[in-house]
């Protein structure tokens, strides 16, 4: 059964000044069964945020439906763990407070507080840090607190909004292994949305490709690569190199230039 | 209100003219908001002082207040004692940011000024305005002298300061590009530091110019016999509420639209026209 | 890089005298104290060749003379009292009623739009405005003094805390809704300290306002307190207390500012990196 299902789903925004209407999202619709890794790539501007904000319940859709777990969404909550682009963490809080937050939230006391944020900081390998404030950190470490403040919770389902986006790209690529290791210990079930055909492949079961404005999904790829997955043995698998093109096709990308 | 304003219209419309619609709606809404305060505290005045028979010693009707304006309008003496402020506050003003940008731009280039300066300038920014009207009117007599001087004071300092930060945000790269284009100091100062540190000057006069407004009408009050708080304050000897009213309302539309119509969009244009430059750069 | 030697050789003296100059200048003490130390020199001299006459400008001699004689007699510790006093007194009652209707206007939509016109344009009044009507209503009295203090703190308080609110990063709410965070535990745990800036610096410009306000308020109403000591001396022609309020006015802000509003700011904002250091 399938723990998200997303069924004609339309947004469309009015110009708060000028007052016309634009369809961002025209219809689009998609499942993910429990426990995978769903990328969803796009032209820029076709909707990803949007939709991602719709499943994480930040904006109400203008049509169409979204259920999670067999019932409609209402509102942002706990059961669907937000990582954000520019990480969102906050500057008041240090690292452990940022973590354990919600566990506060969900009222969890102290002592247990501190020892779930003790065992994420150690699996995300912020060790030694838990006492720094966001602004003493750099972006890969921040964006690392940004998973673990998610993971603490033990959400159904991660919802990641281009995390890695503003990461240089040496730290992206560590980043984006280790964030599979983690995932294939607890395994829930993500939404992942990046503009990185390459990152897309390396870390999903499956890649939606949404069409340009007014969105709908253009195409649904499976990726065969078997895990666990490191960046050398992707690049050197055939399938690999096969998807991309066939990505790049769709996006309309020349396929001229050896990654990213 | 907006509830009904905002509802998408029903009838089949071409889709300009429902965007004009709605954008008309979306007007009417927000300014019906604007003035709804206003309304009903004019409607709380118009009602209450009748009803629960204030004395005129105490609270002016409405309908005393209106007629203090009227006169005032059709006999010229509210127009006399507006312009008589007005100029003071552009005299002061005008000679504040004719010396202090200059003089925040030196500080912005030279540490070593900037260095010297700066814990003074601290220091008198505490002081600026209001807390030299003793002095001030020692120096210069009560009159006219002694308003301006608070008035400059006040803005001077601001600008001073804010010319400063300004100057400093202008990015290195930027200086050195025009220096190595072979800009000499003048032309460095038209071409770079004045209008780098535009957006920097127009809120640092925005800022300076709300204490000298203050600034200005506790002078008036204390050292002069023209301009609006000067006969604010005339009018509390002889218990005319009604004038202490329309003043306070001249003060604060006045300064509300000079804010609004003079400051305001200066600052939104010089950001918009040359903060984008600075940002470039940086 | 070619360059012609005399220029280079030229170039080199003048970043080293600036290095000497902006080198002394990184000395802590001298870098605050120094300039103090020679405008009080340029002070005393122009005082000593009697550039003006003695009855406009006292040299630093002879007001600190008259402050030692001041202080001997009690008036000027009590003058600065009251004065505090004042302030402080104002000032509270101002914060509290800015940071309560700062929030409400922030959080309230509805709040917001109906009260938004009104606040700028009680703001635009001005404090000293009031004090006519409110000589009127209270007599020359402490009220008065107090109402108009309130009056000054209350209104940029408000505003920067609005503006402080809506600053916030729309993700840092959405990230605390999507953590749990329901309407109340998400101002406390987000808007509130997000909102810290904004407060601090309301309280900071509040507190100018208040600081000049209460000064002209002193000198209209005339009892007590540095304001009236300073009025009251101009009166008589004795400039060498106006020269003392001024110094004692800018010392009182400057331990304000070092004691009360820097430490806090440091503990918070500062130490969160929200802000660059403020004021230095
Ligand atoms: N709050 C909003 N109001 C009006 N229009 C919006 C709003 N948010 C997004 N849009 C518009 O909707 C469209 C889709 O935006 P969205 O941010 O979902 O795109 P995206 O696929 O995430 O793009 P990118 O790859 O650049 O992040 C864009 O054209 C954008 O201008
Ligand atoms: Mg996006």
């Amino acid at each position: 059964m399938s723990l998200l299902s997303v069924e004609n789903l339309n947004q469309v925004y009015t110009d708060a000044y000028t007052h016309e209407e634009m369809t961002a999202v025209g219809n689009v619709s998609f499942d993910i069964p429990e426990g995978q890794f769903i990328s969803l790539i796009g032209p820029s501007g076709c909707g990803k945020t949007t939709v991602l904000n719709i499943v994480a319940g930040f904006i109400r859709a203008s049509g169409g439906s979204v259920m999670l777990a067999g019932k409609p969404i209402s509102g942002p909550g706990p059961d669907r763990g937000v990582v954000f682009q520019d990480f969102a963490l906050f500057p008041w809080k240090s690292v452990e407070a940022n973590i354990a937050f919600g566990l506060k939230m969900r009222g969890v006391d102290k002592a247990e507080r501190k020892r779930r944020a003790r065992e994420v900081i150690e699996l995300v390998g912020l060790s030694g840090f838990e006492a720094k404030y966001p602004h003493e950190l750099s972006g890969g470490m921040r964006q690392r607190v940004g998973v673990a403040r998610v993971l603490a919770t033990e959400p159904t389902m991660m919802l990641m909004d281009e995390p890695f986006a503003s990461i240089d790209a040496q730290t992206r690529r560590v980043l984006q292994q280790e964030v599979l290791r983690i995932w294939e210990q607890e395994r829930p079930t993500v939404l992942f949305v990046t503009h990185d055909v390459d990152e897309a492949i390396f870390m999903s079961d499956r890649v939606i490709v949404l069409s340009s404005r007014p969105s709908a999904v253009q195409a649904d790829i499976e990726i065969p690569i078997p895990r666990p997955r490191t960046w050398s043995d992707v690049y050197a698998d055939p399938a690999f190199v096969r998807i991309r093109r066939e990505l790049m096709a769709m996006l309309g990308v020349d396929d001229d230039e050896k990654g990213s | 209100m907006t509830g009904i304003a905002l509802r998408p219209s029903r009838e089949p419309l071409s889709d300009s003219g429902r965007r004009q619609l709605a954008r008309r709606r979306a007007r009417l809404s927000s300014a019906a908001w604007f003035l709804s305060p206003f309304v009903v505290l004019v409607a709380l005045w118009a009602v209450l002082v009748p009803a629960l028979d204030v004395s005129p010693r105490t609270f002016p009707s409405l309908a005393s207040v209106w007629a203090v304006f009227t006169s005032g309008v059709t006999d010229g003496s509210l127009w006399t004692q507006v312009f008589a402020s007005l100029a003071r506050v552009g005299a002061g003003t005008g000679l504040a940011i004719a010396i202090g940008v200059p003089f925040g731009i030196l500080m912005g280039i030279s540490r070593g000024v900037s260095g010297f300066f700066s814990p003074l300038l601290r220091f008198s920014v505490a002081l600026a305005g209001i807390a030299w009207i003793p002095l001030a009117t020692l120096w210069l007599g009560y009159g006219t002298g002694a308003v301006v001087f608070i008035v400059f004071n006040a803005v001077f300092f601001a600008v001073v300061y804010t010319t400063m930060l300004g100057v400093r945000q202008i990015s290195t790269s930027l200086l050195r590009a025009a220096r190595s284009l072979g800009a000499g100091p003048g032309r460095m100062f038209v071409e770079i530091y004045l209008p780098g540190a535009a957006p920097s000057i127009v809120t640092g006069l925005r800022m300076g110019m709300g204490f000298a407004w203050r600034g200005l009408i506790a002078a008036e009050i204390i050292a002069t016999s023209s301009g609006l708080g000067y006969t604010l304050f005339l009018a509390r000897q002889y218990y005319e509420t009604d004038v202490i009213i329309l003043m306070m309302i001249t003060i604060g539309v006045l300064w509300l639209l000079m804010d609004r119509f003079l400051l305001a969009p200066l600052e939104r244009r010089t950001v918009e026209r040359w903060g984008a430059r600075r940002q470039v750069g940086t | 890089m070619t360059v012609d030697t005399p220029v280079r050789s030229q170039q080199r003296s003048r970043v080293e005298t600036a290095g000497a100059w902006t080198g002394l200048l990184r000395v802590p003490g001298i870098r605050t104290w120094g300039p103090f130390a020679v405008v009080v020199a340029i002070w005393a001299l122009i005082a000593e060749l009697e550039l003006f006459p003695s009855a406009f400008f006292v040299g630093p001699g002879t007001v600190f003379e008259t402050t030692v004689r001041l202080i001997e007699r009690g008036i000027l510790p009590s003058y600065i009292g009251d004065s505090l006093l004042r302030l402080a007194v104002g000032a509270g009652f101002g914060v509290v009623i800015g940071v309560a209707l700062g929030f409400l206007i922030g959080l309230n939509k509805y709040a917001r739009k109906f009260s938004w016109p009104m606040l700028l344009f009680f703001q635009a009044i001005g404090d000293i405005a009031w004090l006519p009507i409110l000589i009127i209503w209270f007599g020359f009295s402490l009220t008065s003094v107090t109402l108009v203090i309130v009056y000054t703190v209350t209104f940029p308080l408000i505003i920067s805390i609005v503006a402080g609110i809506d600053s916030i990063p729309q993700n840092l709410m959405r990230a605390a809704a999507s953590l749990g965070a329901k309407r109340w535990r998400g101002i406390v745990e987000v808007v509130v300290p997000a909102a810290l800036p904004g407060i601090s610096s309301g309280i900071r410009t509040g507190l100018g306002y208040g600081w000049r306000a209460l000064i002209a308020a002193e000198i209209i109403i005339g009892t007590s307190g540095v304001g009236f000591m300073m009025f009251e001396a101009r009166r008589q022609g004795d400039v060498s207390h106006v020269f003392i309020g001024m110094v004692v006015l800018g010392a009182l802000w400057y331990a304000t500012d070092a004691l009360i509003l820097a430490p806090f700011e440091k503990e918070t904002v500062e130490r969160w990196g929200m802000v660059e250091g403020i004021g230095r």
